[in-house]
């Protein structure tokens, strides 16, 4: 019995010990296993969205793109958004190829990529709805967002600069919010500029968007974990979007879903 | 509003892949439960203190902890002790471990049902054990604890939708993936709940067809 147990503790031991080792370098562990899997959720459109059971979207074709020139395959996987960081931490997959806005909060715990989308935040309104034609028209208001989302936080601070205030209704994903904008249960839905954009296009006898854009200027980027070992997958994917920014991939990938490409520094923008 | 048989039509195959999953963690789930429920009921009713109360602590885990956070413990927090389980996996054991807590004291349940005078009197003909358990209290427990048992496996069905958590496409979170494509969740999700409704309906069925047959036996 005594043996046994010696014996468990060992197997926990070394699999605790492994599973340490084999995240001392992301990047060389990917390169020598020639695959990864990057994990998402593919109910973001335009970013990440399943047409007929099928990843598309921009963050699927830009990511492919990257995966090409670090030359290793990539293997997608959906998850719900409240799952997706626990999961980064449990090495349950490599790295997230989800557009997450970059945060200071979140620069603290995750290391992020160069920006690879617009965040900004824009609302959008029931077509035809003429009592709002510019953000400040949703003082009193009920408007929706998603919670947990850098955009509810730049809506809060909008909203408080009006008077009276925006009724901010929180939810805990922004279709839900676009089901009761079109069901008639709130005014208006913000959220990030090309996702209101797009939503616009799909439907657009039920959804308008009402511009320009408020609150500062955020950004979508791509996390790895924190710490070293994420450093050198980070710098090479990095590389990657830097030279997709030069040939002209990233704006062709962006005109294709959106129709316009957006202005994305190729620094990290400096945020508080 | 428009509403669109177009996007059920061209979406159905797609919610009926999913449903193979919805299909796969409960069946599997039910056998677990099922067949995990019967040994902790048989340790719970044990004269054994030990394994009587380590059942009765397993169930009351079981029972006390959501299903929402155990899945979320099987897949995330088992890494962090060597144990990296597949998400099917994860998904199928904690469906399955959870109900079996349930199972067993449906099960415990029905047995206390049956008069204990019926033990008595086959102690007291000398009838053994194991027919006592095969021929009289097993038959009467089944025939008491079958509507609840049904009920349970109904419930587990309806909790496989969980399993997304995990990352597994089961339908209710396709339904939520086509959704945010198409912008058409009125049509999706009664599509959805249209595909429950049938699966559960084999299931309450077969419940109906198991009880008719105890009581013609």
């Amino acid at each position: 019995m005594k043996k046994k147990l010696i014996g468990f503790a060992a197997v926990v031991g070394v699999s605790l010990g492994l599973a340490g080792a084999a995240h001392a370098d992301q990047l060389a562990d990917i390169k020598a296993k020639g695959k990864m899997t990057a994990a998402t959720e593919m109910h973001y459109a335009p970013f990440d969205i399943l047409v007929d059971g099928k990843y598309e979207g921009i963050c699927h074709d830009l990511f492919t793109e990257v995966a090409k020139e670090l030359g290793v395959e990539v293997e997608f996987l959906d998850l719900p958004w409240q799952s997706i960081l626990p999961g980064l931490e449990a090495g349950k997959f490599d790295f997230v190829n989800a557009p997450v806005t970059i945060t200071a909060e979140r620069l603290k715990r995750y290391n992020f990529t160069l920006p690879i989308g617009n965040a900004t935040v824009a609302l959008a309104k029931k077509a035809g709805d003429g009592s709002i034609s510019k953000p400040e028209d949703i003082a009193g208001k009920a408007v929706g967002s998603q919670k947990g989302s850098a955009q509810l936080e730049q809506l809060k601070a909008f909203s408080a600069t009006l008077n009276p205030p925006a009724d901010v209704r929180e939810y805990v994903n922004i279709d839900e919010a676009l089901a009761d904008l079109a069901a008639g249960r709130i005014q208006a839905v913000a959220n990030s500029m090309p996702l209101m954009g797009y939503a616009a296009v799909q439907r657009p006898g039920l959804f308008e968007m009402v511009m320009p854009p408020f609150g500062d200027p955020k950004y979508f980027g791509w996390v790895g974990t924190g710490g070293e070992e994420s450093k050198t997958l980070i710098a090479a994917i990095n590389d990657a979007i830097l030279k997709m920014h030069e040939d002209g991939r990233l704006k062709a990938i962006n005109e294709k879903w959106l129709g316009t490409a957006p202005e994305l520094p190729t620094t990290m923008p400096d945020v508080k | 509003m428009n509403f669109s048989f177009d996007v059920i039509w061209h979406n159905l195959p797609y919610l009926l892949a999913a449903a193979r999953w919805t299909l796969l963690i409960s069946v599997a789930g039910m056998a677990i439960s099922i067949i995990w429920g019967v040994f902790l009921c048989a340790a719970r009713i044990s004269k054994n203190p030990l394994l009587s109360n380590l059942a009765a602590l397993y169930i009351s885990f079981f029972r006390g902890v959501p299903l929402l956070v155990q899945l979320l413990m099987a897949y995330y927090m088992l890494p962090y002790v060597g144990l990296d389980l597949p998400a099917i996996a994860a998904a199928i054991l904690a469906v399955g471990l959870c109900s079996a807590a349930y199972t067993a004291e449906i099960l415990r349940g029905a047995l206390q049902a049956i008069p204990a005078g019926q033990t008595e009197a086959a102690h007291a003909l000398g009838i053994p054990a194991f027919s006592l358990w095969k021929r009289i209290l097993v038959p009467q427990a089944v025939r008491i604890g079958l509507p609840s048992l049904v009920n349970e496996l109904i419930l587990l069905v309806k909790v496989s939708s969980l399993a997304s958590v995990v990352g597994i496409g089961e339908l209710t979170r396709i339904s939520q993936n086509i959704t945010g494509q198409t912008y058409r969740p009125l049509e999706i999700y009664i599509a959805a709940a249209a595909i429950y409704f049938l699966i559960n309906l084999v299931i309450s069925g077969l419940g109906r067809l198991a009880e008719k047959r105890l009581q013609a036996g």
